[in-house]
């Protein structure tokens, strides 16, 4: 299964979404293929708080999120682990947006509406690079 | 409100419901709205600002919610307000007026629109007013039943 290691192991993965819908699709997307949700987050803030308990491979970030969006979370998860992996999930995606998430380090953009397979082939060549 | 504005929201929505729920869609014809519609039972409305201010409505019937709801989450409700049906509503009306307000930033540098958080009405006999805004329909044949996308725009800072 792709969200397995050679190892064995599963690839960890938070997933942080004010929409508990958008966090049940991408569960829906993920786990049957092996991946473990570790933990999830409804907002950046959370998503910063929570980060240093859930320790994720990788984090499926969405942008416009109440309290502190995902780019101002990006920012400061980045500064905690500069390593850390992470992919936009968002139903915005206009040139400024992209932008402003590379600027952050975020590694990857995926639009929603996501297909599954896509999502979990940009997360894999995210973890590769 | 010129009509050519709700193009990029029926562009997106077309796209979505197919792509993302699976449905067949027959788009009809752009209308002029008048002050008032009566809404299906379930209603989004979106709003958005920046170089425009204007709102994005998604309605239709209980039915079809509970069946986007169920497209989505992978499991079946009883009644257009439980929550999951909701939310759906909500996360669908972002999704389609997301993709719309890309397409129109990336065609209108600087134009920088921005989305508010989605709010959903579900209930009977429910009515939307246009106030100071006047607003453009049109209405979406799909498998699961008819979905109204309703837009109003006002465009420049005024």
């Amino acid at each position: 299964m792709k969200g397995i290691r050679a190892d064995g192991t599963p690839i960890k993965v938070m997933a942080v979404d004010d929409s508990p819908i958008s966090r049940k699709m991408i569960k829906k997307a993920l786990e049957p293929v092996g991946f473990l949700i570790v933990g999830e987050a409804g907002n950046g803030k959370e998503a910063v708080e929570r980060y240093p308990q859930f320790q994720p491979d990788i984090i499926t970030m969405d942008v416009t999120m109440p309290v502190m969006d995902g780019l101002d979370a990006a920012s400061i998860i980045k500064g905690i682990n500069p390593q850390q992996k992470i992919i936009m999930l968002s139903a915005m995606g206009d040139d400024d947006i992209i932008n402003q998430a590379k600027s952050r380090g975020i590694n990857d953009v995926c639009c929603k509406p996501f297909k599954a397979e896509e999502l979990l082939e940009k997360i894999l060549k995210v973890l590769e690079n | 409100m010129a009509t050519i504005h709700i193009v990029p929201f029926v562009r997106a929505s077309v796209s979505i419901f197919r792509d993302m729920l699976d449905l067949e869609v027959r788009s009809g014809e752009t209308e002029e709205e008048g002050d008032s519609f009566v809404s299906r039972g379930f209603t989004v409305i979106v709003g958005f600002t920046g170089g425009w201010k204007g709102r994005f409505f998604l309605d239709m019937g209980g039915e079809t919610a509970m069946h986007i709801a169920s497209s989505l989450t992978g499991e079946s409700y009883s009644t257009f307000a439980e929550e999951e049906v909701l939310l759906s509503g909500a996360e669908l009306g972002n999704i389609i007026s997301g993709n719309a307000i890309t397409d129109i930033n990336n065609n209108n540098p600087g134009l920088n629109l921005r989305l508010t958080p989605p709010s959903v009405f579900a209930g009977e006999d429910l009515s939307m007013f246009n106030v100071r805004l006047s607003s453009c329909s049109v209405l979406l044949q799909t498998d699961a039943g008819l979905v109204k996308i309703n837009v109003a725009v006002e465009e420049g800072n005024k």
